[in-house]
């Protein structure tokens, strides 16, 4: 299995990225499969839920709420969390974690932790920190276990495995547990994996994990899961280290409320995910006794400033928009080139990287806004795809190359021709001279250069029709015929 | 009855046929139709690309130019999105006090086709009538941008001699997106792919939209393959009746 | 830089990242469901209902029977040597099965045990969950973890329609929670639903009728 770079730094633009994987029948199918099951289910519980949305404008509401008095939730959250016998540390930056998370590791001497799923640890790239420090981890969520043993990388933020098949992950159970016998059949690879990870669980003393929720109110971290080895890294473990971003906040542990139902049916298609585990620092005689939690920024706080794009930080990372996104449908999670993918990684992944990197995602998009209808706290995603199209584009202004980009320069054409009906209408004519070149005796278009080749493609194009509407209009002799500039 | 007609730059020029359709069909509603030469484009490819202030420039022009008609009719569902999406943030951030109390002023008087057959002229029979099997496509604009809802079934429905045959996962996107259909080109003959694999099921002869944005998308490879199914604007059905039936060009 | 003067700088951008744009708390919307409009029987049906979708054995029992009917569910169970919380009801702990009492007990003293009875603190009824806050009849975190079978015996009083009722009848929120909704379960191989990841397997729960 080759290994997919997701560092969004170096990974291939967006439209080069998903060539590659259209020719991937099988991922694709895959992918259908698994969106459309997880769909139907939450179609339906939603369906079910007469009020979805008001839970929908509560969710939103509240994020939105936390956004907006971010300083004063993360004082509350550490001040109790402090209280509560639990070690808050802050990291300006992925760089800063690494190094705190490294630290504390060395204060316990650790030479090996097991980590509960966490997309952050892959957005600041913790794993090969960990292991260039000669810290050996262990995956212990069933799919990333398949994709480290497996050498690969997640397609999906809830679903991560979900491009391998039960063959592709016998062979890597096969090789990497030593279970040559062992069948392709799920319940024979899930049982296998039950007991590998079992005898790290009850061995290894360090644990990370990362959070759903961290309530202000009480100091609290909230996880929620579907396997158990949540429980069991978050109960068995001496120490345990949380790392989670900034905006994860949530005011009142009443507020778990609204998060709850709409998290499960949004992410799992159920009413409620078969185990949510709330903690509150350390108890004495009951889980780790040593509790780390490293809040993250990583960008957060720029994208935090900006007026349109802070409604990205309301995401809770319920992957409904991947699971709805007909782009994504099409593609899986490696074309996106980031950890987070689909629409909340093609408005997220760019800003984190401070709009310096992963430019051709907003475009990514049809801007069908399917995921905003679907999206539990009503981020509009498609408003903030066209605001960073805004800022690429700004970005291209600034370089004289963009006039050899026929896009740029089309649009910069487009523009200039719209400026007045005069130049409007001679466009008009120019185009359908210059297209009669490409048009064919059935009177459509079937290749064009450059830009249209792109369209072409796949479609034809009917050819120009020898009277334009307005030509047609005058033409009536009604009034309005006069010429306007 | 009066309303101006925006016939959209696209439309214009490429499906003029759309716009004899429209002129039809109200004129024999009783509405008094003009039209406003000096119109060009709303600007949503622009905004939709990244050219915001090159958007704001053709959105200020239309504001401008609609400043004083009873109301603007629209066969374009992405247009109008675009006019009451995205033209309040263009003119806040761009705009004037002045710009932005034309624009409010004009704001409500903007209407989409189906839009203004239901809610403005309240009719759903149209005395169309067009002998054929059709198939709707919900454009993701009139969907989840204006809420449509469904009075495009409730205009179709009423159309004599048609039948209207349901298609299969009505609401996912046909891949056309704009400048998206050339950016991503590949992505975008993807979810075409789909989408017509979704048409031709219904064995219709005709696909119809409120945008022929998505037609010209879905036409231009059902004519790459072959096949004869066709493409159709909603005006150029609702435009047909028994007396001047829609003729199928090529 | 240093930690505080991460914390600080950290904090300072997002001063200013937010300035003036403070709303009051009090007047976010909340006009979802709160109180669910079932009366005591039809709840009891409900949890019922949605415990055993999910696979977990369900009995009614009332105070009088419950201590016969949880030795006749653990002799059923199959299994051998049960754990349980120190402030698990002494009337409870029936005569012929072999009770391990969680006196800091270790990790392989409770992998040993087939299985484990606790007292529980809510069930609500819309998504058939069983909430645990490991106060003394409930125990600590890892014995409902580790053993393969779970007897919860929950009070019919303590079931609620809607999550917004057992939020609004807590005192003061758990200082540790879990809240239990199925069976471990997994669905990352080709969306094929496996139960029993990690965690036990078998749930059972008796619901205990107070009113005889």
């Amino acid at each position: 299995m080759t290994a997919p770079v997701m560092d969004p730094r170096v990974a291939p633009p967006f439209p080069e990225a998903a060539l590659h994987i259209l020719q991937n029948a099988e991922l694709r199918k895959n992918v259908a499969h698994a969106t459309d099951v997880i769909q139907a289910k939450r179609n339906h519980l939603v369906a079910e839920k007469t009020d979805w949305q008001e839970l929908r404008t509560s969710a939103s509401s509240i994020r939105a709420h936390v956004l907006a008095n971010l300083t004063s939730f993360l004082e509350e959250f550490e001040a109790k969390c402090t209280a509560a016998g639990g070690v808050v540390h802050w990291a300006a930056d992925g760089a800063e974690a690494n190094v705190i998370i490294l630290g504390i590791l060395r204060e316990e001497s650790a030479t090996e932790v097991i980590k509960i799923k966490t997309m952050t640890s892959a957005e600041i790239q913790l794993n090969p920190a960990l292991e260039a420090a000669g810290i050996e981890t262990t995956e212990t969520d069933l799919a990333e276990l398949i994709l480290q043993l497996g050498n690969d990388e997640p397609s999906h933020i809830v679903v991560p495995a979900l491009h391998v098949n039960r063959r592709q992950v016998r062979e890597i159970f096969a090789q990497r547990m030593g279970l040559p016998e062992l069948s392709d059949d799920p319940q024979a690879l899930t049982s296998a994996a039950r007991s590998y990870l079992r005898k790290k669980f009850l061995s290894v003393p360090t644990a990370i994990c990362g959070a759903n929720f961290l309530v202000a109110e009480t100091g609290s971290v909230a996880i929620v899961e579907s396997e158990g080895n949540g429980r069991m890294c978050l109960t068995l473990p001496r120490t345990l280290i949380a790392l989670v971003g900034i905006e994860k906040v949530v005011p009142r542990f009443s507020d778990l409320e609204v998060f709850l139902q709409v998290l499960a049916r949004s992410a799992t298609g159920e009413r409620m995910n078969p185990y949510t585990s709330l903690w509150s620092g350390v108890t004495p005689g009951d889980g780790p006794q040593r509790f780390h939690v490293v809040l993250l920024d990583n960008g957060r706080s720029e994208i935090l400033a900006r007026r349109v794009e802070r409604q990205t930080l309301k995401c809770i990372r319920c992957a409904a928009c991947l699971n709805t996104c007909p782009v994504y449908r099409q593609t899986g999670g490696h074309a996106y080139g980031s950890v987070y993918a689909g629409p909340i990684g093609a408005i997220l992944t760019p800003q984190l990287q401070h709009m310096q990197h992963a430019q051709s995602l907003p475009y990514a998009s049809s801007l069908c806004a399917a995921c905003y209808e679907v999206c539990p706290v009503k981020i509009n995603i498609p408003e903030v795809l066209i605001e960073l199209r805004a800022q690429v584009v700004n970005q291209e202004r600034a370089h004289m190359a963009r006039w050899s980009d026929p896009m740029y320069v089309g649009m910069k054409a487009a523009n200039f021709a719209f400026a007045s009906a005069w130049r409007f209408r001679w466009a008009q004519r120019m185009g359908r001279i210059g297209l009669r070149l490409f048009t064919r005796k059935d009177g459509w278009i079937h290749r064009l250069p450059s830009l249209g080749a792109r369209w072409t493609m796949s479609r034809d194009l009917r050819g120009l029709p020898e009277q334009t509407f307005r030509e047609w209009w005058g033409a009536r002799g009604r009034s309005g015929s006069r010429e306007a500039k | 009855m009066r309303a101006s007609l925006f016939i959209t730059c696209y439309n214009d020029t490429l499906f003029p046929e759309a716009g004899h359709a429209v002129v039809r069909l109200l004129e024999r509603l009783g509405v008094e139709l003009d039209f406003l030469p000096a119109q060009t484009c709303c600007g949503q490819m622009h905004a939709n690309t990244g050219f915001r202030p090159e958007a704001f420039s053709q959105a200020k022009r239309f504001v401008q130019l609609y400043r004083d008609v009873e109301c603007v009719v629209i066969p374009s569902s992405s247009c109008v999105a675009m006019i009451r999406d995205q033209y309040p943030g263009l003119f806040e951030e761009l705009g004037n006090e002045e710009l932005r109390t034309q624009f409010a002023i004009l704001l409500p008087r903007v209407y989409e086709l189906s839009e203004f057959l239901i809610d403005k002229l309240g009719v759903e029979d149209v005395g169309a009538y067009f002998p054929h099997r059709v198939t709707y496509h919900a454009s993701c604009h009139g969907l989840r941008g204006l809420h449509v809802g469904d009075r495009p079934f409730r205009l179709l429905s009423k159309v004599r001699g048609m039948e209207l045959v349901p298609l299969a996962n009505l609401e996912r996107c046909c891949g056309f997106g704009g400048t998206f259909s050339v950016k991503n080109a590949e992505v975008s003959s993807a979810m075409l792919d789909a989408k017509l694999g979704d048409v031709l099921a219904t064995r219709a002869e005709y696909c119809t939209a409120l945008d022929n944005s998505c037609l010209m998308h879905l036409g231009g490879a059902l004519h790459r393959r072959n096949e004869s199914l066709r493409t159709i604007h909603i005006a150029g059905i609702l435009a047909s009746t028994e007396e001047h039936p829609h003729e199928a060009a090529r | 830089m240093t930690a505080s003067s991460s914390r600080q700088a950290i904090l300072d951008r997002i001063r200013t990242a937010t300035r003036g744009d403070a709303n009051r708390y009090e007047t976010l919307p909340h006009n979802y469901i709160h109180r669910g409009s079932l009366d005591a029987g039809s709840r009891i049906r409900l949890m019922t209902e949605r415990l055993r979708e999910y696979g977990a054995e369900v009995v009614e029992a009332s105070l009088a029977n419950l201590p016969a009917l949880i030795v006749h569910q653990l002799q059923s169970s199959g299994r051998r040597h049960f754990v349980v919380p120190p402030g698990l009801p002494k009337e409870w702990l029936g005569a012929g099965l072999d009770w391990k009492l969680d006196n800091n007990l270790s990790h392989d003293e409770i992998e040993h045990c087939g299985g484990v009875v606790t007292a529980a603190s809510a069930g609500i009824a819309d998504s058939g969950t069983i909430v645990l806050h490991h106060g003394a009849d409930e125990g600590r975190r890892v014995i409902t973890l580790l053993p393969d079978f779970h007897l919860c015996i929950l009070r019919a009083r303590q079931i609620v329609e809607t999550l917004p009722e057992y939020f609004a009848r807590l005192q003061q929120p758990p200082r540790l929670a879990t809240y239990i909704s199925g069976p471990s379960a997994t669905a990352d191989i080709e969306m094929t639903r496996i139960k029993g990841v990690h965690g036990p397997r078998f749930l059972s729960v008796t619901i205990v009728r107070d009113d005889g």
